[in-house]
């Protein structure tokens, strides 16, 4: 076996992943200044809307059973709904809130949710089994890789070549990039604020449902943690890229994806257990280099 | 029909009052300059006109209809446009895509690309640079692009705050005789915060005198800036002591 494009594979579809919360995460910023904190728990939501209700170890898949034509639309619209229903209850009356409080508020929206899921669908996690055919491993340049971890890299570049046709040639997409830099200014050029904070929270709850299919798909078990772990990698990410820098959420993502994979291969096996110390430690030093993050806002201001 | 109204409108910023019981009535294709020293609220009433900051008193009528407590976009729908003061462009978009956020209020749809053509005709440095990010375009490239930008929501009205700021007394110029040609082609009405008296004259109009954040004066352009060259004889060069 070929470590080297084994390693390779690992680092893009784990960075993949990453770069897709990261994205959902950003995207909302961007246009509200809102790190939502909920974000992790859409993505639970997801997950628990594949099985049936109930509180055994065992999931019985429910919109899981769709096929998968049918059931990936219809998560993404999911996804897109629990996302712009959270902005219409919550964040809409908090348009002129600071954003610390509006940070908070996402804390306790993230914690109403899950304490929903709990409710109904206990806390242990269960197995759940959606698509095990792909991971079966494919042979590819001589590595053995799941076919998932195949389809995670595809997926994550059409979703990211996708997000960036949408917001480089749609009108709604020049918009939002318009009110992310300036909403005030976006307004007074006639740009509707609630079109584009609600497209906003759609496409981010879309992306949501994405990482939720992925990490079902791939770990095989519903646990009601995984949204929270996943939301502080990617909030990490989105601040290494550079808060509200889309292209810097996408490229942070995969730097921590393919750091951890390299920590993991090569760290001594005592150290291994720590790897998240070191990788931490190497976010820390990021930040110290550069705190603004990878990718700082441009700046408008003229430079005569 | 766009006659501005601006009926004891009140500003204020916490506890900080910007405007006081301001009055001005502005007629359809009429040009009138925004003067008075820093501070006076000059900024304060063109944000309230075009819904940027809320008003705490009065009304303000867009050719008759009501616009306080709406929304900027919404407002932008009645004709008004805004050049703000230091333009605001946005930096990480092309030129071209400035030009574009403010075409979705528009209804008609196939004017907007020959639209696009009539602002690079007047503005042939925009056109060269197109594709260029804005926030590399100079001062005075920003300006017009600013106003290019207002220009491609179709308005009625106009209101530009501070053009001159910041740019070289040439471009100045170019960037008025530019606003004027606008002017006449289209029928706009401009409404321009403008300090200089003298520039004020020279361009033409009424101007209307702001201080303390209410109206202190108003009248022809030309008789204030015969009236600063007055001051400025007598008490040396500064013609506006500040409020
Ligand atoms: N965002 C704000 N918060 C608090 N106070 C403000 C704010 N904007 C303006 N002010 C205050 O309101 C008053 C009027 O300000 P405004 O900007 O309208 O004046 P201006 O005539 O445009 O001045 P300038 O010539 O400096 O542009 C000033 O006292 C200013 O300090
Ligand atoms: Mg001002």
């Amino acid at each position: 076996m070929n470590a080297i494009p084994q390693l390779f594979f690992d680092a893009m579809s784990l960075g993949g992943i990453y770069a897709m919360a990261a994205l959902g995460i950003a995207l909302i910023f961007g246009v509200m200044n809102l790190v939502n904190f909920a974000h992790g728990e859409y993505i639970a939501f997801c997950v628990f809307a594949l099985i049936v209700p109930s509180t055994d170890a065992v999931a019985v898949l429910f919109l899981g059973k769709a096929p998968a034509l049918l059931l990936i639309p219809i998560l993404l619209a999911l996804g897109a709904a629990i996302a712009v229903a959270s902005e219409f209850v919550v964040f809409r009356h908090m348009r002129k809130a600071t954003p610390v409080a509006m940070m908070i508020s996402s804390f306790a929206l993230g914690f109403v949710i899950q304490n929903s899921l709990l409710l109904i669908y206990g806390s242990r996690p269960k197995a759940i089994s959606l698509w095990p055919d792909l991971n079966k491993p494919v042979s590819v340049i001589g590595a053995s890789v799941p076919l998932l971890q195949i389809i995670v890299i595809l997926a994550t570049l059409v979703v990211v070549v996708a997000l960036a046709l949408l917001l480089k040639k749609t009108k709604i997409g020049l918009e939002m990039r318009a009110a992310a830099e300036n909403f005030t200014m976006a307004r007074l050029l006639g740009v509707r604020a609630n079109v584009v904070i609600t497209g906003a929270f759609a496409l981010s709850g879309a992306l949501a449902a994405a990482v939720a299919m992925i990490m079902v798909t791939q770990t095989g078990v519903a646990d009601i943690r995984m949204g929270g772990q996943i939301m502080l990698v990617a909030f990490i990410a989105t601040v290494i890229g550079g808060l509200g820098s889309l292209p810097g959420a996408v490229a942070a993502g995969f730097l921590i994806g393919a750091a951890s994979v390299i920590l993991q291969a090569f760290l001594p096996l005592d150290a291994r257990p720590f790897r998240d110390a070191f990788l931490y430690t190497f976010v820390i030093v990021i930040l110290l280099v550069r705190p603004q993050g990878l990718f700082a806002a441009h700046s408008a201001k003229p430079r005569v | 029909m766009s006659k501005l109204g601006v009926f004891d409108v009140s500003v204020r910023y916490g506890k900080v009052p910007a405007l006081t019981d301001v009055s001005l009535q502005i007629e359809e294709g009429e040009r009138v300059f925004i003067s008075g020293p820093n501070g006076a609220g000059k900024s304060s009433l063109l944000k309230a006109i075009c819904g940027a900051v809320p008003t705490t008193h009065g009304r303000i009528e867009i050719g008759g209809m009501l616009v306080a407590g709406r929304p900027p976009e919404a407002i932008a729908r009645l004709g008004m446009t805004m050049v703000p003061e230091g333009r605001d462009i946005f930096g990480t978009l092309t030129v071209e895509e400035n030009l574009r956020v403010g075409t979705g209020i528009r209804r008609d749809r196939d004017a907007i690309e020959s639209d696009i053509d009539e602002i690079y005709e007047n503005f042939p440095i925009l056109g060269e640079r197109r594709q260029a990010n804005a926030g590399a375009l100079s001062g005075g490239q920003q300006q017009m692009l600013a106003i290019g930008r207002g220009l491609m929501t179709n308005p009625k009205v106009m209101m530009v705050d501070e053009p001159s700021l910041g740019l070289a007394p040439n471009i100045v110029d170019q960037v008025y005789e530019t606003l004027i040609r606008l002017q006449k082609d289209r029928g706009l009405t401009l409404v321009i915060v403008e300090q200089s008296s003298a520039r004020a004259a020279r361009v033409g109009g009424r101007m209307v005198l702001l201080r303390g954040g209410t109206v202190v004066d108003e009248g022809d352009a030309a008789e204030f800036a015969e009236r600063d060259l007055l001051k400025e004889a007598y008490f040396g060069q500064s013609a506006e002591e500040p409020a």
